[in-house]
């Protein structure tokens, strides 16, 4: 079965690179620019993994968070951003998330921890 | 591109690069530039980050750009390795890598069981090239170090890049390397300057500190000696009113230094008695010949408690010279006339009058006449007779003298 991931970040280039990149990687990837369209995706397609860009316009990364873990209790988010503040990581982490990635980021990295968490998710 | 239009790009790149002082602005201009002038999907390129060891996409142009800020390159990333690792296969050149040279190599078999290992560092290259959209992949170098690297997408037109676009990007590259460099040795250097320039700054201020403080010490001295000698209570400071007064009325230079230096002399110039037993101090019969020889022997000790101070060279000589008389009869030196600096043959005539009007333990002060009595009869002997003449012409007629036993003289303007 292929597995959905969803990339959520306000900047196209970004969504467009790591959807290309996973895509290459046998992912069935949806990307959304904000908080809104995110909440729909997961709603609609329950996506395994979603990776989640803290600082975006509306609704930001953190509230996100809550209400995907909300609707789709199982789904992996992996919080991705520049923003690297203790009390953003800790807040992430209380709310669920289930890792924490800076940018710049290293894709192979990004690639592993997205597999470990798929891992995690068929025990 | 022809020849010529390389070789025009290539040398107006290099002016660019000396002119400009920030270094990622011209990175960004090569990259506008390879794109818009070469025709590519996109032209991204990297540079090293010294403190993380990483590489980090510092600018992306074309259709098909990488964006800046998401991903980086680790040391162990298969590209950078390659380029890095000083044992490289000799197969592919390190200055460039295309996608269709690594493509070549990898449906080589006897390439590749000639060399042990190199198909999986080969396809590693062609993931990381595959993922970075890149046909060509461009590394610069300065003094061997790996600073940067240019990623390149195909060719807009489709076709191949020649030799002479792949040394051009080279040459680009490694430019752009030893710009990077020459700029961080720049700002290094700006900033060590500063920090040194810092340091010697504090350095003085605490040798000046230092300096203060010993002076305060030796003030103290000085006080201490007058203390113990009850005729000079208050002698400092009167010593050095009468001295001041008497530098105005020759007209000497009392600018800054100059009075600076007059000051420290008329205060510190008995200091070198602190070493000298009360018993001969305060003794009131003749001293022996013995006691007499460490008696003059203050003014050498006064003089090496100076010494510590930088500014005071020209103080302790005048200290060590204000026993010498203008005829020659004085100690240390026996010197003469003018060559003994003014300032001693000024203290030499304050200190004598301040003395003689006193009161001492064993003498009772004697009126200021009498005193300016002495101080005329000595003129051209002990003293020099400018100095006397100054002395008593500025004390008839700014000082209202008045004889008091336990004060000594009292100074009073008469204009006050």
């Amino acid at each position: 079965m292929i597995t959905k991931l969803l990339v959520v970040d306000d900047e196209v280039e970004i969504c467009d690179f790591l959807k290309t990149f996973f895509e290459e990687r046998n992912y069935k990837v949806f990307t959304a620019l904000n908080g809104e369209t995110a909440l729909r995706v997961v709603e609609k397609e329950k996506p395994a993994v979603v990776l989640l860009d803290i600082k975006m316009p509306g609704l930001d990364g953190i509230e996100v968070l809550k209400r995907i873990k909300a609707l789709h209790p199982t789904a992996k988010v992996i919080m991705v951003t520049a923003i690297e503040t203790r009390d953003k990581i800790e807040e992430a982490t209380r709310l669920g998330a289930d890792n924490y990635i800076t940018k710049p980021l290293s894709l192979e990295y990004l690639e592993t921890d997205v597999r470990d968490k798929l891992e995690s998710l068929a025990r | 591109m022809t020849s010529f239009e390389y070789h025009e790009a290539l040398k107006n790149a290099a002016k660019s690069m000396v002119r400009v002082k920030n270094p990622r602005r011209l990175l960004k201009m090569i990259a506008r530039f390879i794109e818009r002038e070469v025709g590519l999907t996109h032209s991204s390129i990297l540079i090293f980050d010294p403190p993380n060891r990483r590489y980090l996409f510092v600018d992306s142009k074309g259709d098909r750009r990488i964006p800046v800020g998401l991903v980086r390159l680790d040391a162990d990333n298969p590209l950078i390795r390659w380029f890095s690792e000083a044992s490289r296969s000799v197969a592919l050149s390190r200055d460039f890598i295309t996608a269709n040279q690594v493509e070549r190599l990898l449906s080589n078999e006897t390439f590749l069981e000639q060399n042990r290992g190199i198909e999986e560092r080969l396809c590693a290259i062609r993931e990381q090239m595959r993922i970075f959209k890149a046909a060509v992949c461009v590394p610069g170098f300065f003094k061997g170090e790996l600073l940067g690297l240019l990623l390149l997408g195909r060719k807009q037109d489709q076709t191949d890049f020649s030799l002479e676009e792949l040394t051009f990007f080279q040459t680009l590259a490694n430019d752009a390397s030893m710009t990077i460099k020459m700029a961080e040795y720049h700002d290094d250097l700006v900033r060590r300057n500063r920090e040194l320039e810092e340091q010697i700054e504090e350095v003085t201020r605490l040798r000046k500190k230092e300096q203060e403080t010993y002076y305060q010490i030796i003030l103290s001295l000085a006080r201490e000696v007058h203390a113990r000698d009850a005729y000079t209570s208050g002698h400092m400071e009167e010593v050095e009113k009468l001295g001041l007064m008497t530098a105005e009325a020759m007209n000497l230079n009392l600018e800054g230094k100059r009075r600076d230096i007059l000051v420290a002399a008329l205060h510190l110039h008995d200091v070198g008695k602190i070493g000298i037993p009360d018993s001969i101090l305060k003794k009131e019969e003749k001293l022996t010949e013995e006691e007499w020889l460490i008696m003059r022997d203050h003014v050498f000790k006064g003089a090496r408690i100076l010494e510590p101070l930088d500014d005071f060279k020209e103080v302790a000589r005048i200290i060590m010279l204000h026993h010498e008389n203008f005829d020659g009869s004085g100690y240390p030196y026996g010197l003469k006339g003018e060559e003994i600096p003014i300032e001693a043959r000024i203290i030499n005539v304050v200190d004598t009058f301040h003395a003689i009007v006193s009161s001492r333990c064993y003498r009772r002060g004697r009126p200021f006449e009498q005193a300016v009595k002495e101080l005329e009869r000595c003129a051209g002997k002990q003293f020099d007779p400018a100095v006397v003449r100054a002395f008593i012409e500025t004390i008839s007629r700014r000082i209202q003298p008045r004889y008091d036993e336990s004060t000594g003289l009292e100074l009073k303007s008469r204009t006050a």
